[in-house]
């Protein structure tokens, strides 16, 4: 009887342990399946498959009808063995020049006001401060129009011009603060290095303060950025032909509402995400621990 | 001493005051030469306006009353004066402040480059034999984080004297570092001393002081309280608080 009971404690203590060795070993081949790249990758596609059968079904309720098929020749064709630019490529392609157009301008009225705003001009001071706080706390479209049919007509400029003035204004506000708080985040003791070997506010400003404010203020600089792609989109009411308006357009003649707005969105993406791949390869390269 | 071209005392300091913003009065009137080729050490317990006096003499402080005269060039509003000051002044701070951004190579070269325009293989051999002198050309191409807080210093060291400066302020050169990095910033500052370098020093290495100042200036509450040769500081001071402040850190 104790034999038979040792026996079975015996057997049932090293099962245990062999549940044991293997929960544990189970354990780890879970972490590491966990971990590693393959199963991000399917969580991805998971909650990708997740959302588009939303969509699907809801647009089933809806009685939508989907033709997807029907969309490439607007991005872009061949016709007889020659490629050919489809209005959405147009479009893009004018959306990239405003928006660089745009970027180089924001970039230079955010830098001048801010660097007026920390200067001892008052009225340096006083104009960049009246300059931010009209254009941040009134809405983009209204600047939009004001630019297009009041100013443009009286100064001659054409819609394109407006538009990029316009985004370049409204973009440029919020650039300065960001230039400002670049600005004012390199130490006093940088300033005071620079100054006491002779340098000029020029050469500090250029070699000392500036290199070292950009790389801080990269990211909040990309961000801007990737917001004024984005409002570009709103030349379209002006008339100009750039993503968003050859999107109207297309719909317009085919009535590929979801297909057509899909698409613009995906392009607008592709865009802000490369800005933003070739911004972070730059901050890396730039990255010094200080 | 040799005969400069504006006389004997290259640092000419006539009743400076400063009050802060805030209210503080960092220094209130007081005056002082300095002879070409001197050491003065500046000593006196914090806050005592040595900081100050020294930042003042190359305009990073603007003085509200008094004058000083470096050169022959008076420190006014003057802002081509200041430049023109800035450019024989030297000045190495407590908190080093290279350029992190750049490698001590162009730290050394940035001012020689932009400031008395030489070209970038001129710069670069002034900056080598310099490095050679502070001891460290292996680093060269190193950025300053990447260097412990006396190579750093010795670097800002070097940085300063790439302009070929008159007259080399140290504001407490040696008070960040770690004690064993102490000796070779110290050893740099000495070597200078003794060829000839107009110096400034405020600093609470007395051992230093000893050794290479020709002159000490014990300052406190922005004004000095007794001046005078090494010998007379530290074997007969004359006031009180001298003795007082002596007897404290000896």
């Amino acid at each position: 009887m104790s034999q038979a009971r040792a026996l079975a404690v015996e057997f049932n203590s090293g099962y245990s342990k062999m549940i044991q060795y293997n929960a544990k070993q189970l354990r780890r081949i879970w972490f590491v399946l966990m971990r590693s790249t393959a199963s991000d990758v399917v969580k991805f596609l998971l909650l990708v498959a997740a959302l588009t059968w939303l969509m699907y079904r809801g647009t089933e309720m809806m009685g939508y009808h989907w033709q997807w098929h029907r969309v490439p020749r607007y991005i872009a064709g061949f016709e007889d063995g020659r490629f050919t630019r489809g209005p959405l490529l147009d479009g893009l392609l004018l959306t990239f020049r405003i928006s660089a157009w745009s970027l180089v301008l924001a970039f230079c009225f955010g830098l001048v006001t801010a660097l007026l705003r920390i200067s001892n001009s008052f009225m340096g001071r006083v104009i960049a401060r009246g300059y931010l706080e009209l254009i941040r706390n009134t809405p983009l479209l209204v600047q939009l129009f004001f630019l297009y049919f009041v100013l443009a007509p009286v100064l001659g400029i054409g819609r394109f011009t407006s538009a990029v003035l316009a985004l370049s204004l409204f973009e440029g506000a919020y650039a300065s603060e960001i230039f400002r708080a670049g600005i004012l985040s390199v130490t006093r003791g940088q300033w005071e290095a620079a100054y006491s070997l002779g340098l000029g506010a020029f050469h500090t400003y250029r070699y000392i303060v500036l290199p070292q404010a950009i790389r801080r203020i990269l990211p909040p600089l990309t961000s801007q950025a990737v917001s004024l792609i984005k409002d570009s989109a709103l030349v379209s009411t002006v008339a100009i032909y750039d993503l968003t308006m050859q999107g109207q357009v297309v719909i317009s003649e085919t009535f590929l509402t979801f297909e057509i707005w899909f698409t613009v969105a995906a392009l607008y993406l592709v865009v802000t995400v490369v800005l933003s791949t070739v911004v972070s390869v730059m901050e890396n390269r730039l990255r010094v621990a200080d | 001493m040799k005969d400069g071209a504006y006389g004997e005392y290259i640092i000419e300091v006539e009743g400076i005051s400063k009050t802060f913003p805030n209210g503080v009065r960092a220094l209130t009137g007081f005056s002082t030469k300095i002879r070409r080729s001197s050491v003065v050490v500046v000593i006196g317990p914090s806050g005592g306006g040595k900081s100050t006096f020294l930042r003042c003499l190359n305009g990073l402080e603007e003085i509200d009353s008094g004058s000083i005269v470096i050169d022959g060039i008076p420190l006014d509003d003057n802002k081509k004066n200041r430049l023109e000051i800035r450019k024989e002044v030297g000045m190495v701070f407590q908190s080093f402040n290279l350029f992190p951004h750049m490698t001590v190579l162009e730290n050394v070269n940035l001012a020689q480059r932009r400031v008395r325009k030489k070209t970038k293989q001129e710069a670069t051999e002034t900056t080598m034999e310099l490095l050679n002198k502070v001891d460290i050309p292996e680093k060269a191409n190193s950025y300053p984080s990447q260097l412990s807080g006396g190579q750093q210093q010795r670097v800002a060291i070097a940085r300063a004297l790439a302009m070929k400066p008159k007259v080399m302020l140290f504001d407490e050169a040696t008070s960040a570092l770690d004690p064993e990095m102490i000796g070779e910033v110290l050893d740099v500052m000495k070597t200078l001393a003794r060829e000839g370098m107009t110096m400034v020093v405020v600093t609470h290495e007395m051992g230093f002081a000893r050794e290479v100042s020709d002159r000490v200036i014990f300052m406190e509450n922005g004004g000095i309280v007794e001046e005078g040769t090494v010998e007379h500081f530290f074997s007969n001071p004359q006031e009180e608080r001298t003795k007082l402040f002596l007897s404290q850190i000896l």
